[in-house]
């Protein structure tokens, strides 16, 4: 019997990217995808490792750096901590053949599930320093939840201090995380008994402010979340990444 | 993926091995399906998404429209905890669902350790832990895998077992089952008989009756209907070429044990070490052709984007077309940046062609298995390898850039003495001089040679399965006069833990009555009995005596040759004589041909199949 194998197609995206005409040096493009879903629960170091696969069996032309240990370059934009999802993470690849960016992105959507998707593909033109916010939507649903309790949590992040322990390198410290917070709203809707929020928070390298750490604030503050964990949730959505002059980076 | 186990999974380390939502996982509409399979890997994620065989019967599985396969792992330890504390069932990976309202629960049984996990497993799912207890409504619950050759220290537990390869068995298990539920016929009872009297290669434990003699010793096993097979032959896949192959696989997102290309190169092995229980009950040998290989390799890696191909089976080098299969990968792999890697080496096929082929940069460490530190216990062994032989190999690796040598041996093996292990410890030194010796070796660098030595455990459907395991107290000493003479800091020595060897040799030769140490085991929370951290030898001899087990019984007993074994009722294929005859050579100190020389007539040619070194065989290598 002939092998059902003998008859594949030749030329999936993974061989013919060796064909693609060569570029005169290679080029970084930007690449936006959403990680929601089960994908949040995906390490930042766990996804580094896995997409260098999904860029090879995609077909990327990926530059690879010369050397004894040749390897595709493949950058990140901001971190996003486990259990935290996002509608808006970049990367950067650096290609050496001629392909489109439409091809980039259907070529890695085929490779890739819904809750791991990529939104577009450009040149890049910025660097990821010029990004200094992230905005979120934050969604809580728990005992305690009022109209007034989410008055009093707009106000709990506006008022200095608002102090907290920070993890780092050098052990624990305590910080005020208000001067990290450009904005902050917070509802209640009677209907779903949701207390949805909208933050802007720091994002730069240099004072980059977790999300999580409003869960934590309102928890320690309010008794939020206390519970029961099958009874109660929280969501972390990062929506938006912004410049100094509140556009959009892009 | 709901609100609130998320909101579970934010309490627990490493929640990605739980959280599902793979690239390749198999979603299907619950309505058009007739039978609903769980397939539970007893062990952790990451290793359970490692292994070829899941994989394997999971797409398999899924191939039958009316059939869902879904993944189950063990739950880590603070997970459980959370599962506990919040009264959450086990669930399947695809769904969510709880595995207790599976039609059919399978769980793949690697190593003996992994059985503690088992229990524990179909307590968190909350179905009863014995067969016998289990209600209509209840799953089916199905064992395979290497521990399924002697079932018996967990027959109780299980419904029904799976003997030898599964790809087609359990599509038709689960077929009959879909067709006994269809036309009404169905209950626990008339199924499990069903199957026992038509389906090859199943057993089903609760239909046969154990009695035993004054001494401990098993009597009969009793067949309690007369249209039941009073031996259960094992399955086998004949054509390789033709087995099924998943195409897709399920793409882990975090790091897993194995994150490479497993290429299966074959079934079987050739050599038949008489320790060694995969050499026996996987013949006979049957091989893929290079070209169907070629076409598999290519298919995993645009299914995967893996960087490194391993080519998987026992002792990869015995492939009759080990050159035309790699010249054909290499063909595509070099200009893909994907490397060959070779898991398994013999010393005595170790060549610098081959080596030049598989050249991988990432490793700078090469590992052999002589087994044994003389030529007279590797004889006993039948390990056809020379200390010649070795050295010729660790040459060729220093020429090759290598500067490290792992060695992998075993104490306690049938006939050792003290000179055997003063014989391990020379190997290793003459390693260290090889490497001086030869003359392109890498410059600038240290040679290092890790021993790592294992403990001897008497495995079912081995020339040695009647052997005593050496005592602790021997292990012991065994291990500490063979650190005395490893006296060069650049051998590094490690050896196994004996004391789980002694217990993986009470389960592995054990019998029905052990079923309950191992249910009062579950019942005070053993689990990942496999892992060093969890691992509390005490504790199980503790428990063996609570249910007045005694494990030298089992482990360290010289079983007589003319005693019923618990694992007669299983036929591998291989018969009693061979093994028997194999174990009179050994202790003349006679070595074995390899079936590729010669064969020894096993029996196991009876079992078929295409591309074997059988003398029988139409496809006959040849
Ligand atoms: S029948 Fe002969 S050739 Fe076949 S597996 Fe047995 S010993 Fe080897």
């Amino acid at each position: 019997m002939v092998s059902k194998f003998e008859n594949l197609p030749e030329m999936k995206p993974c061989y013919a990217k060796k064909y693609l005409p060569k570029l005169p040096a290679p080029i970084t493009v930007r690449i936006k995808f959403r990680k929601i879903g089960s994908a949040q629960y995906i390490s930042h170091l766990d996804f580094q490792k896995s997409i260098h696969r999904i860029v090879a069996r995609a077909g990327i032309p990926t530059w690879y750096t010369q050397g004894f240990n040749p390897h595709a370059k493949i950058a990140f934009g901001l971190p996003l901590s486990v259990g935290a999802q996002s509608e808006c993470e970049y990367m950067d690849i650096r290609i050496d053949r001629e392909i489109s960016c439409e091809k980039i992105k259907e070529q890695l959507n085929a490779e890739l599930t819904d809750e791991l998707r990529v939104l577009d593909v450009y040149l890049q033109t910025t660097k990821f320093c010029e990004i200094k916010y992230a905005a979120y939507e934050i969604k809580l649903k728990c005992e305690g939840l009022s109209k007034s309790l989410a008055e009093k949590a707009e106000q709990l992040f506006e008022v200095s201090p608002l102090i907290m322990k920070k993890r780092s390198k050098s052990g624990e410290k305590e910080i005020d995380i208000i001067p990290f917070i450009k904005s902050i709203s917070a509802s209640y809707s009677e209907d779903d008994g949701i207390m949805s929020m909208s933050a802007i928070l720091s994002a730069n390298d240099s004072d980059y402010l977790n999300p999580e750490y409003l869960i934590t604030a309102m928890r320690d503050r309010f008794s939020l979340l206390s519970g029961d964990p099958t009874k109660e949730w929280y969501s972390i959505t990062r929506v938006r990444i912004l410049r100094e002059d509140m556009e959009d980076f892009r | 993926m709901n609100e609130n186990y998320s909101s579970i999974l934010k309490l627990v380390s490493k929640p990605g091995r739980y959280c599902g939502g793979e690239y390749g996982s198999i979603i299907k509409d619950k309505e058009s399906i007739k039978a609903r399979f769980a397939f539970c890997f007893p062990d952790s994620y990451e290793i359970g998404m490692s292994n070829l065989g899941v994989r394997i019967l999971y797409g398999a599985l899924n191939e039958e429209k009316d059939i869902w396969c879904e993944r189950v792992y063990a739950p880590w330890v603070d997970m459980e905890e959370k599962m506990r504390t919040y009264d959450i069932p086990l669930t399947a990976h695809e769904s969510g669902d709880a595995v207790r309202d599976f039609d059919i629960v399978g769980f793949t049984l690697q190593y003996e350790m992994c059985y503690t996990n088992v229990l524990n497993m179909l307590d968190l799912m909350k179905v009863p832990l014995r067969s016998a207890d289990r209600g209509e409504d209840e799953p089916i619950i199905i064992g395979g895998g290497p521990c399924a050759y002697n079932p018996e220290p967990i027959a109780p537990f299980f419904d029904v077992f799976s003997i030898g390869e599964g790809e087609e068995a359990l599509v038709e298990f689960t077929k009959l089952y879909i067709k006994m539920k269809g036309d009404g016929t169905y209950t626990r009872a008339a199924f499990l008989h069903e199957v026992a009297r038509t389906l090859e290669g199943f057993y089903v434990p609760s239909l046969y009756d154990v009695t035993y003699n004054g001494d401990g010793t098993i009597k009969e096993y009793r067949p309690l209907y007369d249209d039941i097979p009073t031996k259960v032959k094992k399955r086998i896949i004949r054509d390789m070429d033709k087995a099924y192959f998943p195409e897709k696989v399920v793409m882990p997102y975090i790091e897993t044990v194995q994150d490479r290309i497993m290429l299966e190169v074959y079934r079987g092995c050739i050599r038949g070490c008489r320790f060694c229980q995969a050499g026996m009950i996987y013949r006979p040998v049957r091989e893929k052709t290079p070209d169907v290989l070629n076409s598999q390799a290519k298919c995993l890696y645009e299914s995967t984007g893996y960087e490194e191909i391993s080519m998987t089976s026992l002792s990869i080098s015995d492939y009759s077309k080990i050159d035309e299969l790699t010249d054909k990968l290499l063909e595509w792999t070099n200009d893909n940046m994907v490397s060959l890697s070779l898991p398994s080496l013999r010393a005595d096929s170790f060549t610098k062609e081959l080596m030049d082929k598989v050249a991988s940069v990432r490793s700078s460490s090469l590992t052999f298995a002589p087994e044994a530190g003389t030529q007279r216990l590797r004889d006993v062994i039948n390990k056809n390898v020379t200390e010649e032989e070795i050295l010729r190999a660790v040459h060729t690796a220093f020429e090759v850039g290598k500067n490290s040598v792992k060695l992998y041996f075993m104490n306690g093996l049938p006939t050792e003495t003290y000179s055997d292990i003063e014989g391990i410890a020379e190997i290793a030194k003459h390693v260290i001089d090889e490497f001086y010796r030869t003359e392109n070796r890498p410059k600038g660098r240290q040679v290092g040679v890790t021993v790592s030595v294992s403990c001897f455990v008497p495995k079912p459907f081995t020339p040695f399965q009647w052997e005593a395991q050496d005592t602790m107290e021997s292990l012991a000493e065994k291990q500490e006069y063979l650190k005395t003479k490893i006296t060069d800091r650049r051998i590094k020595y490690h050896h196994h833990d004996a004391r789980v060897s002694r217990i993986e040799a009470v389960l592995a030769r054990g019998d029905r009555r052990l079923a309950d140490s191992l249910e009062l085991a579950c019942r005070q929370g053993f689990k990942f009995d496999a892992w060093d951290e969890f691992f509390d030898y005490d504790k199980w001899l503790a428990v063996f005596e609570k249910s007045n087990i005694d494990p030298s019984f089992y482990a360290n007993r010289q079983i007589g040759l003319d005693e019923v074994l618990p694992w007669d009722i299983i036929d591998c294929g291989v018969t009693k004589e061979f093994f028997l005859r194999e174990r009179a050579a050994a202790y003349e100190g006679n070595t074995t041909p390899n079936c590729r020389e010669k064969c020894s007539g096993c029996g196991a040619n009876k079992l078929g199949g295409e591309r074997t070194w059988c003398p029988n065989s139409k496809t006959c290598l040849k």
